[in-house]
Parts: C-alpha cells; structure tokens; sequence
C-alpha cells in the first residue's frame, strides 16, 4: 500500500498538500472497512427481521392471549405439532404464559439472590477479607465466571438433582402425582445452579468497581471517624452503582439466555409452579423458554410447530434487547453527580 | 513477501479449491440421508454399514442417518430435506400426500418397567388404566414389588413409537395423561426407566437391555413371540421415499429387502420379513 | 483499598447495630463464598482427574450413541479445536475492521452508533437465537457448498463451517470492545504527529495504531475463544445430530469441514444422563479437559496482560 500511495503529490509551488481523509487510498480503506461493518450491521439486522416474520404468524393467530394462560402449554404444543398438512387448518393455538412464568421465576429468582449474594460478597473481598484469602479467592472468582455451562449442568444433574430427589417424600409426590411427576430436576435447582452460575461475574464486576472508588472519598470519610464498613455501604457502593447496574444487566441477559444448563436441570415440563402450594412449589418442574426452544429445536420443520418455536425466540430477543436500553436508561441519572458510568 | 507474492498465492490457493470442488462432484457418489425414528435409527446405521462393505457399493453412495422421530423423517422427505424416512408407524391419513413407504422390517415393542420392579403380567385393560393415569399407584397393580406413585415415561409427539403405542396398546379412546414425563428417543426412555425403580414405560425391543420386559396378555415380549405372531405388540418399520425410490436409493431398498447380508443384520434385533 | 490502617483503636462492637449486622453479613457471604467455591471447585477437580485416563484423549468413540462400554473423546477434543480456529478465524478481522472503522472513521455518525448497537445487540443475544437464526440462514440453496446437499434438494444446513461461523458471533463483542478500547487508549497526539509526518491515514492505522493495540486484540481474542469453547446451544443445533456417517473416500479437509461431529461440550452434554451416553465418567473426565482448556485460556489472558504491555508513549 506504501508504495501506491504517494506520500505527497505533486503540488502547486508553495501550496501545501494537506494528506487526510481525502487522500485515495484512505477512500479505499475506508470504504473496505466500513463495508464489513455494515456488513455486520446487514446480519443483524437480517436476524432481527427473520426471527420477527417467521414468529408473526404464532402471534396474530393468538393476538395478546399469546402471554395468557389457559390449558396445558405441553398439550397446546403436540396440538401444534400434529397440525394437518393444510395450511388453511394449522393449528396456531398457544398460551404461553407457564413458559414466561417458569423464565421470570428462574431468571429474576437467580438475580435477586445472586445480586445480594455478590454485594456482600464483593465488599468482603474487598475490605474485610485476609490478604491471603483475598489472593487466592480472587483469581478463582474470575475462573469461575469462565466457566462453560455445560459443567454446572453436569454438576446440577449429577450431584444436585440426586439430592433434592431424597427430600421429595412419597407422600408429596403423591399429593400431585395426578398434575405433574416430582422429581429431583425442578424449580428449586434450576435456580440454585443458575444463581451460582452468574454470581462470579457479579462479584467479579462489582469487586472492579469498588476498588476504582477514589481513595480520596474513602479515606476523607475515615479521617472523619466513620467505620469501616459504613464507609463501604455508603459511599463505594453508592459510586459503584453504575457496574451494579452492569452487572446485574450482563447478569440477567446470562440467566434468559441459558437454554442448555436449565434443560439438563429444570424438569422439562412446561408448568406453572403455583407458590400455594407450599412446600411442595419448590420441587415442581419447569420449563424457560431457552431450554423449551432446545427441547424442540428438532420439530422446527413442521410448518405451524417452526413458527411457534420462532415466537420463542421472538420474546427471548426483545427481551434482551429490553435489557440493554433499561440498563442505559438506568445508568441516565447517575451521570449528573459525576458518577462515569 | 512483496504485494505481488502474495497475491499470486492467494490465486493459486482459490485455484486449488476450485479444482478441488468439482473433483467432489466428479466422483458422482449419491448421499443418502436418512432422518426419522429412532427405533429404525440404529436398524439403518447398520444396514447402511454392511450395505457399504461392499466395494463397488461404496464407490457410488455414502449415507447420512439423523433421527428426530418418524413425524420429523415423514415431514422431512415429503419436503425434501431427505432421502430417506424412516418410519416406526403406520401411514396415516395426515400425512403429506405423494409419499411411498417401504416396508423392511418388524419390531416388538414392549413394555418395560424397572428391574426393581418385575411385573408377571399386564392386560391390555390394565395397560390403559396405568398409562391414561387412571391407576396412579403402584399399590393398585397386582404383581408389583415396588411402592408409591407411578411415574410414568412416555415419548414426545414426533415419535412413531410414541403413535404405535397409542394406536397398539391405548385404542383410538383413550390417551396417555398429561402428566407423564416425555423423552425423545428409545435410548432416553431406556435410561429413565433403568434408573428410576417407580417407572414405567415401552421401548423397542432393540433398547431393553437393563430393563424388565413385562409379558403382554400372557405373551412375553421375545424376537420369536414378535416373529410367529403371538406376542400383541408388534409394528412396522418403514423406509418412506418421495414418490417411487429411484436410482441408488432404489438399489439399497430393494438390497435391504432381497440380501442375505441384510437379512442377517434385520435378524439380531427385530424381525425380519421373510 | 482498604482503610485497616486507620482503625488501629476500637472494635466493631462499638459500632451501630445495622453496622455490625452489615459486618457479619459480609463475613457470612464471604465464607459462604469460600465454601461454594471450594465445593465446586474440588468436586470437579477431583471427579475429573479420577475419571480421566490418557487412553480417553487419543481413542475416538464408539460408533453407537451408547458409549458406555468404551471408546474415549479424541473427535471431539479435535472438534473443540477446528470449531475455535474457524470461529476465531472469522472473528478477529471483522472484529478488528469493525473497530478500527468505527473508531477511525466512522462517517456518517449515525451508522457508526448504529454498527456499535448491532454489536451490543449481538453481545446480548442468546446463543440458542444465533443458532436458530444460523440454521435457517444456511439452510438456503446458496449455502450448499457450507455444507451438503442431499438427494431431494434440501440443504443439510449443518457443518463444522457453519458452526464455526456463528460462534464467531460470540467471540465478535469482545474483540470489538478490545479492539476499540486499545485504539482508544493510543493518545491523539501520536496521530497527530503521524499526519504531521505526511502518512495517510490508512497507513496510521496499519503501521502504527494497530501494532500498538496488538496486546488489547490479543486479549479479546482469547477471551472470544473462551466463550466459543465454553457454548453448547450453537454446537448441539449446527453441530451435534448425525448418528451415523458412512462416507469412505473423500476430499480430506473439505470433507470434514463440511461434516458434522462432536466437541467436547456437545459430548458432555450427551453423555449426561440428558443425553444417550450414559457414560456419566466419561462425562466428567471431558468436562475436566474442557474446564482445564478454558482455564488455559483465561491464563493466557491474563499472561498477556502483564507481560505484553502496549507502548508507553510519552504522555
């Protein structure tokens, strides 16, 4: 490329050539860059309008009541399947709403827990930890935030589901064997495993965060007399809240995402666990609707059961666009007392 | 490397994968793919792997299998996506029009239940109460050894096992309850029943190793009950093809049918038909 | 930054009530995090290295989907590998362009904002949608020569090559966010003295930005090629569903990228009482290599940044 471009061409006497972003071979780069990432730009948005068209027909034949709910969610769906090969009689009924159920439960469960989990955990870490603790534990937080999910899949269905299985009597089981089988894969596990699954990446965010507090806010409060942990609450945690915002952004896109992890784990049966069942609401099975998709994802040729599965991802993707603009909107207030986010 | 160097081997490198291309086509070997039942999958896996030791077989096809349950292997020949269908039910009046299935073998389908678990006897009554979840306890059954509710472990809608079960064992009345737990293939359902002693289920005859095989009204669930006759539960397999099988998928069905080779493979696990 | 130092006298217990209660939560938590971490950590550690045995990494596995009675996980181990070469391949040039456009250039405005929200989208985007999206995008006729083409004219739409392209989708954000944050941290007046020397601005970019922020793209990188080895949902769609694959003679490199297999992930997962496997050991011993590649990696990361430091200019 040097030796095409000239350095400076030949100017008018004591006129100057100013080389910039006129110069040819700057057109040339520029226009090749910019082509692959509008190239990039064009996937996206291929995939945006791809998911939509295909998962509209799911949504117009149900209209709102699409979120309601209303039947077997599992039964609706072998309906589907099942649809005659005319495409005047699909069948396109669906109430989705144990699926949505079984997602928010899972997901803002997992976050609730893990966000006040990893606050804590963070400012130990931070200011209350031994040196060598702190040395070690930090590393191995970060690795954990690394690891793939398959293994705390493995872990869940091997190790925990086994576990919980001992604690479901007979007689709870029995108590709802008519509805729905009882087993070790349930609510109640799925959410523990995601909990511990994005927990690391909180606590690694927020340990960051704390830490590029000025010395000078924490100090000064220290020099006035106030304790060690008021110091933390009140003032780092209070300018870390932007990451937390962060984190608990990246955390909730991690926990709505997860399809296989909570397919190995959370019973794979779409019902809504109903909380007035006592005890019992924690043993019963569920079903997010990223594991319903890998569940399914083999019937996706058949017409009306494809389309369905779309709508799936439909709500999976506005939802975790959602979760962006409210994590920029939230981060909006912060910026006027000096708080970058 | 001067600029031009490199362009010259970049060219040479596109000439070589263009050479390479066509020399794929060029040795004119049909793909087979297969997609569908998984009680026909490991029966076409070796199929397809005698039918290659033959030399001048394998010059001409390679074969693909996939499973998915036979409505999927229905569906995906009917549009195309595949050569072959495999089928573990019967043609039924939903089905795709257009569509040619080729018998190829039997298979007994069975029910099974733990081996902590050794029912003597189920009758087709008894079957129905179990699986429509009329009887939901184990107390309730006579012969049982095990104690508390009955989980039951059942395919998903995609499965053919799943439509001969239903057409075979349940009648056109009645339908299995809403809260079984469904698995997606012979091999899931396998393990489930294997590792829970309140279970039961059915499998194909190919997948019970591990488990206990309850005899049907009298009849125990063996290849030779299955072959004379006697045994209730047995069923088709089919190969499904779009229109009148032609050309090399031609030649396997008809090798499948007529081969002594074939028929040896057929004869470990299922039944074949002569 | 701790403020020990400044309580040389007086104890929590002198503290208000909530503060002491706050203090106890977060020696509780961070207890209970030392115990959970120890947990997971040693159980796997432990379950792994029992299970795991040299054969397994050089045999390959057994034909049927029951790989209880033998067979160990050389396919795919060398799955993970080609899937995490073809991922990265395709995503650190479009990462580093994308970067260096936005960063740059970026005329007009509104669609370097737009490129980096596409990004952010793609960031958050659950894997299980890419593969959905990947199927049906390459399932067109157009693509047959990703993968193949069967008798009745349906393309297969999955292959190594095809998986291998959407997974960079998960490895793109982090090189892009790297690569951006690299250029940024170059100061404006090391461009500013390049075009004071005369270079274009094309050549700026090449022969100075770039190799200044080689350190931050090797970072993305390997971050990028932690997520692709980590993802199961891609591989188990694109990737993991043939049973059987009788070929004999064939292009040797095409062929396979074009083919399906296996990666580690994909092989946990079914030999996972989730999967047809049954061989729960088995399941263990590949987790470990997994975890141990991953680990490898995360390393690498953090090898790079401290010992390949980008160049301190004089400001």
């Amino acid at each position: 490329m040097d030796a095409a471009a000239p350095a400076a061409s030949p100017a008018a006497p004591g006129r100057p050539r100013i080389t910039g972003i006129g110069d040819w071979s700057d057109r040339r780069a520029e226009l090749v860059l910019g082509a692959l990432a509008c190239l990039l730009l064009l996937l996206i948005g291929l995939m945006l309008a791809t998911v939509f068209a295909k998962g509209w027909p799911s949504f117009r034949e149900n209209g709102l009541a699409w979120f309601g709910s209303g039947g077997d969610v599992d039964q609706q769906l072998l309906d589907i399947f099942n649809s005659p090969a005319n495409p005047d009689a699909y069948v396109y009924h669906l109430r989705a709403w144990p699926l949505i159920y079984g997602t928010a439960l899972t997901t803002f469960g997992a976050v609730a827990v893990g966000l006040t989990f990893a606050l804590f955990a963070a400012i130990f870490i931070v200011e209350f930890a031994p040196d060598r603790l702190r040395r070690v534990l930090e590393p191995v937080v970060r690795l954990l935030a690394a690891v793939p999910s398959v293994i705390y899949g493995l872990i869940g269905i091997l190790v925990l589901a086994p576990f919980v299985d001992g604690l479901v009597s007979t007689e709870r089981k029995e108590s709802v064997a008519f509805v729905v089988q009882l087993s070790g894969a349930n609510i109640s596990v799925a959410t523990l495993i995601l909990t511990v699954m994005i927990t690391p990446i909180m606590i690694a965010i927020i340990v960051d965060a704390l830490r590029a507090v000025p010395r000078a806010w924490t100090e000064g409060a220290a020099a006035l007399g106030v304790n060690r942990w008021r110091v933390m609450w009140t003032i780092s945690v209070r300018a870390a809240r932007p990451a937390i915002v962060a984190a608990v952004v990246l955390a909730t896109a991690r926990a709505l995402g997860e399809a296989i992890m909570l397919s190995m784990v959370s019973g794979s049966r779409g019902f809504a666990p109903n909380p007035l069942d006592g005890l019992t609401f924690f043993f019963e099975p569920v079903r997010p609707l990223a594991a319903t998709i890998v569940d399914n994802a083999e019937g996706l040729q058949v017409a009306p059961f494809g389309q369905t599965i779309y709508a799936f991802a439909c709500v999976l993707l506005v939802s975790s666009i959602f979760l962006s603009v409210g994590g920029w909107l939230a981060k909006q207030p912060l910026r006027r007392y000096g708080i970058r986010p | 490397m001067t600029r031009s160097q490199t362009i010259a081997c970049g060219m040479a490198c596109v000439g070589a994968m263009l050479v390479a291309a066509p020399a794929t086509t060029a040795v004119a070997r049909t793909t087979i793919t297969m997609s569908g039942s998984t009680s026909v999958a490991p029966l076409a896996a070796g199929l397809a792997k005698a039918y290659l030791k033959n030399q001048a077989n394998r010059r001409q096809a390679r074969f693909k299998l996939l499973q998915g349950g036979s409505d999927i292997g229905i569906n995906d020949v009917a549009r195309g996506r595949v050569t072959i269908g495999n089928s573990s039910r019967d043609p039924q009046p939903s089905d795709p029009g257009g569509l040619i299935f080729n018998k190829i073998a039997r298979d007994a389908l069975c029910v099974a239940t733990n081996r902590a678990n050794p029912i003597g006897n189920l009758s087709q009554a008894e079957v129905q109460a179990i699986f429509s979840g009329r009887v939901r306890n184990w107390r309730d059954v006579p012969g049982s050894r095990v104690s508390g509710p009955i989980d039951l472990i059942v395919r998903t809608p995609a499965s053919g096992t799943q439509d001969a079960f239903q057409s075979i064992f349940m009648g056109p009345d009645l339908r299995v309850a809403s809260s079984a737990q469904t698995k997606s293939s012979n091999g899931l359902q396998q393990q489930a029943i294997r590792s829970n002693e309140n279970a039961i289920g059915y499998v194909s005859f190919n997948f019970t190793k591990g488990l206990h095989l309850v005899p049907y009204k009298g009849v125990a669930c063996t290849l030779r009950n299955a072959k004379s006759g006697q045994y209730g539960g047995s069923r088709n397999f089919w190969m499904v093809t779009r229109g009148k099988a032609r050309g090399e998928v031609a030649r396997f069905i008809k090798w499948i049918r007529s081969a002594g080779a074939a028929r040896r493979v057929i004869s470990t696990n299922w039944v074949p038909l002569r | 930054m701790s403020i020990r130092a400044t309580e040389a006298r007086g104890s929590s217990e002198a503290w208000p009530l909530a503060d002491r209660i706050g203090l106890r939560l977060a020696w509780a938590a961070g207890i209970l995090l030392c115990a959970v971490v120890a947990a997971i950590v040693l159980y796997v550690l432990v379950r792994g290295l029992a299970e795991l045995r040299p054969s397994l990494l050089f045999e390959r596995p057994l034909d049927t989907p029951d790989q209880s009675h033998g067979g160990g996980f050389l396919d795919p181990l060398a799955g993970t590998v080609l899937v995490t070469m073809i991922g990265t391949v395709i995503a650190v040039p479009l990462g580093v362009a994308a970067a260096v456009w936005v960063t740059e250039y970026g005329r007009p405005p509104g669609l370097a904002r737009a490129v980096e929200s596409a990004i952010e989208v793609i960031a958050g985007t659950p894997s299980i949608v890419l593969a959905l999206f990947g199927l049906f995008f390459f399932s067109q006729g157009i693509f047959g020569f990703l993968s193949f083409t069967s008798e009745g004219g349906g393309v297969f739409g999955r292959s190594f090559l095809i998986a291998g392209a959407m997974l960079s989708l998960i490895a793109l954000p982090l090189v892009f966010g790297a690569t951006r944050e690299a250029l940024n941290a170059v100061p404006a007046h090391v461009r500013e003295a390049s075009y004071a020397l005369g270079k274009t601005r094309a050549a700026t970019i090449r022969r100075i930005l770039l190799p200044a922020s080689r350190p931050g793209i090797a970072t993305g990188t390997a971050l990028g090629m932690g997520r692709i080895a980590g993802d199961t949902a891609i591989i188990v769609i694109l990737l993991g569903l043939l049973r059987f694959d009788g070929a004999g003679a064939g292009v040797p490199v095409l062929d396979t990228l074009r083919g399906t297999g296996s990666t580690l992930t994909s092989y946990t997962y079914a030999n996972s009482p989730a999967g047809e496997g049954g061989a729960e050991a088995k399941a263990w011993a590949a987790a470990f290599v997994l975890l141990v590649l991953v680990v490898a990696l995360n390393w690498l990361v953090d090898w790079i940044g401290r010992r390949w430091k980008a160049p301190a200019w004089t400001r």
